[in-house]
């Protein structure tokens, strides 16, 4: 008894260090990403940057471009994540997350009619005089849609892989809608819709940053107070009822709280792919536990750590070109999840071992 | 089979060298009318028996490419050959265009009469042809990736002008080849020298037996373009700085040195902010490396579909801080568009780099070119 609490205070003891070392890279990163970008500037210059006294183009460069991309990165990565998790709990299942529950496509969709369907009409060039507003509010009505359906779905069945299946399908359904639209517009469009599903931190407007903000962590905070339904959820239905979890409630919160994270996240900057599904995985793996108390505030800070990384990638530092932020994020976390896989010989369960 | 097939085409194409060398060497003496100068992806040899035309690279990212086509006269019995996909009998009578480039060059020859087809008829802005298309004159045969090829078969066109828009294209022409369609490759948009777009007027002239007309309408051109590119060297005038072109989303594909557009605002007496870089597509930069350099410009120009000053800042706001934002020195290339989204620049725009030229020259040499009003161009006020 005596050793066994004292290994359980060790673990503690090592989950808590590496959350602040996680901490310290999320703050070392953010810093950096600030320092580094498409356009060489001396770190000292950076730093007056924040106090004014330096050229107005520099300060321009660190304060709307660069402070509002890293936080807007850190933000999506933080709400990538934290949806990535919740749904893998709540469907119990470590393929789960916003691409396959056809939250995504539902606001792929909804941009691919914006600027592939209902503009065919007119100069393709005008979408972009009309701005991102019309694209956001597709995105959100596109998820919003999806995450109705599914969740009416979820009311009327109780079986949580039936739901997966389902949501799998509408994925592919809605993916299939957007491949006829891709077919029938010419190459401007199809261009401007391409873009678009690369991905971008770097175009919010100020409105706009404050509107990803208050979502993205109301969702935050969402999900801590949702910490002991996860961790009821992962037990089992039954489980969940027997320590008084109301069932219906528990999962219509926890779902509406994903789709919120991944659906803002996407209707801003583009489906951006990998996050979700995969920071779940490596802070299991890191953290050793499936306790919430500690994956939630670990996915968290794993979110915004990679996405930060993944940033700084995709500017190229010492060049001026970019690199599409959603293949960065591929190709940086492909192979720590195949790593992972390949180190465990499967997926980290949900449960523990 | 395969390579039966292969021995036949290195047949045929002896024997077409063979007929049409043969016959160059009767006119050789004779100047040819269609030399090509300035046109790098187009060449024409005019011989007794056919013209042959040659295209290099005829899509972005071709090399070493190169397709013949033979251009034979109606009723020419001289040249025979077991495969016929690369003859192309003229005049054409009916012809079916995908860009509105061909239009124009259609439109210059008088020839709109035999377009009965065309890629996407809302974006014409020729007015006859607009009315041609009303009329059902013209039939819109769909989108490169969704050609109607019922249509087209329906239409029976003499020739399918195309453009390469590298190996998928391959796959369009080929189910309409294989329907005894001819079709062409068409590589003008490709070409940097404004100029050189322009002299793809041959192909068409050569297409319609109207040599002589498409080399005076483009002597007439490049007399008028050297004219404007000359004086503005000699008055050696200050050149301001330009920008070219909006971003997407926080990405600014940035059209290189070696562009259409660049080698325009060099002749009108402008400096491209990136003049001196050299690439074969248009670059993806960092808008924050954009909107640093654009510190610098005098004017800004081509900015996408922008019709007035405030679509700018809906964009992106912090464009509303790059200097010629503030001074208003902002003109664009829609001047002439139809409501449904056609504009002119693009079509007759195209055949037209001397007027285009002194639109720019204007807009940046106000003093010297006072008495000019704009034609493609405007101010975005």
């Amino acid at each position: 008894m005596h050793t066994a609490k004292g290994v359980l205070t060790a673990q503690h003891g090592r989950r808590i260090y590496i959350l602040a070392i996680l901490t310290l890279f999320l703050f070392v990163l953010l810093f950096l990403d600030i320092f580094l970008g498409s356009v060489t500037i001396a770190p000292s210059e950076v730093i007056n940057a924040f106090f004014g006294n330096c050229d107005s183009n520099i300060a321009t460069i660190v304060l709307k471009f660069r402070l509002p991309k890293a936080i807007t990165a850190i933000l999506v990565g933080m709400a990538l994540s934290m949806s990535g998790l919740q749904m893998q709990t709540f469907f119990r299942n470590p393929m789960a997350g916003p691409y396959v529950l056809g939250v995504s496509s539902g606001a792929s969709l909804g941009v691919a009619i914006v600027i592939m369907g209902f503009y065919s009409g007119i100069a393709p060039a005008d979408l972009m005089t009309l701005g991102n507003w019309v694209l956001t509010l597709a995105a959100w009505l596109g998820a919003g849609a999806v995450m109705i359906l599914i969740m009416a779905i979820s009311v009327r069945i109780k079986d949580v892989m039936t739901i997966l299946i389902i949501g799998i399908m509408l994925a592919s359904g809605l993916s299939a809608v957007v491949s006829i639209l891709q077919y029938f517009s010419n190459e401007t469009m199809l261009k401007a819709y391409v873009v678009w599903t690369m991905g971008s931190l770097g175009n919010l407007s100020s409105g706009q940053l404050k509107v990803l903000a208050i979502t993205v962590i109301t969702g935050i905070i969402l999900s801590i107070f949702l910490i002991k339904v996860l961790n009821a959820l992962q037990m089992g239905e039954n489980y969940a009822s027997s320590v008084g979890v109301n069932i219906r409630l528990a999962r219509v919160i926890v779902f509406a709280c994903s789709c919120i994270l991944a659906g803002s996240v996407t209707a801003f900057c583009g489906p951006i792919g990998f996050i979700g599904i995969a920071i779940p995985h490596i802070v299991r793996n890191l953290f050793r536990t499936s306790d919430h108390k500690i994956l939630v505030p670990g996915s968290i800070i794993t979110g915004g750590v990679v996405m930060l990384l993944c940033d700084i990638i995709s500017q190229l530092p010492g060049s001026d070109r970019v690199l599409p932020v959603n293949s960065v994020t591929a190709l940086v976390g492909i192979p720590v999840v195949v790593w992972i896989v390949i180190r465990n010989k499967k997926i980290s369960g949900i449960s523990d071992e | 089979m395969k390579n039966s097939a292969g021995l036949n085409w290195f047949v045929i194409i002896i024997l077409l060298l063979n007929s049409c060398g043969r016959s160059q060497h009767a006119s050789s003496g004779m100047p040819s009318s269609s030399v090509i100068e300035k046109a790098e992806r187009l060449s024409i040899n005019i011989t007794d028996s056919c013209t042959v035309i040659t295209l290099y690279n005829p899509w972005q990212g071709a090399s070493s490419v190169e397709i013949k086509y033979y251009l034979v006269k109606r009723g020419n019995k001289s040249v025979s050959l077991n495969d016929t996909s690369k003859i192309i009998y003229v005049p054409v009578r009916k012809i079916v265009c995908m860009s509105t480039t061909h239009l124009a060059m259609i439109v210059a020859l008088g020839e709109e009469k035999s377009v009965t087809g065309f890629s996407g008829t809302g974006f014409i802005y020729n007015k006859n042809l607009l009315q041609m298309s009303e009329a059902g004159l013209i039939e819109d045969v769909g989108y490169e990736n969704s050609l109607n090829t019922e249509l087209i078969l329906k239409i029976k066109p003499d020739l399918v002008m195309m453009y390469g828009v590298g190996s998928e294209s391959a796959g369009y022409t080929g189910k309409i080849e294989e329907l005894g369609i001819k079709t062409m490759m068409n590589a003008d948009y490709l070409e940097i020298d404004p100029l050189g777009k322009a002299e793809w007027i041959k192909l068409f002239g050569a297409l319609y037996c109207r040599e002589e007309l498409a080399d005076s309408i483009f002597r007439s051109i490049m007399g008028s373009y050297n004219e404007i590119r000359d004086r503005i060297l000699q008055e050696n005038l200050t050149r301001p700085k330009v920008l070219a072109g909006l971003p997407f989303r926080d990405t600014w594909y940035v059209s290189p040195g070696n562009s259409h557009i660049s080698t325009l605002i060099r002749d009108a007496g402008g400096e491209y902010l990136w003049e001196k870089t050299i690439s074969s597509v248009s670059m993806p930069l960092g808008l924050e490396s954009v909107y640093l350099r654009s510190m610098e410009a005098d004017y800004w120009i081509n900015i996408g579909a922008v019709n007035s000053k405030n679509e700018i800042p809906a964009i992106d706001s912090r464009l509303s801080t790059i200097p010629a934002f503030k001074s208003g020195r902002l003109f664009n290339n829609n001047k002439r568009v139809t409501p449904g989204g056609g504009n002119d620049y693009w079509e007759s725009g195209t055949l037209s780099p001397h007027l285009l030229l002194r639109d720019l020259a204007s807009i940046f040499h106000p003093e010297s070119f006072a008495d000019h009003e704009l034609i493609y161009y405007k101010p975005i006020e």
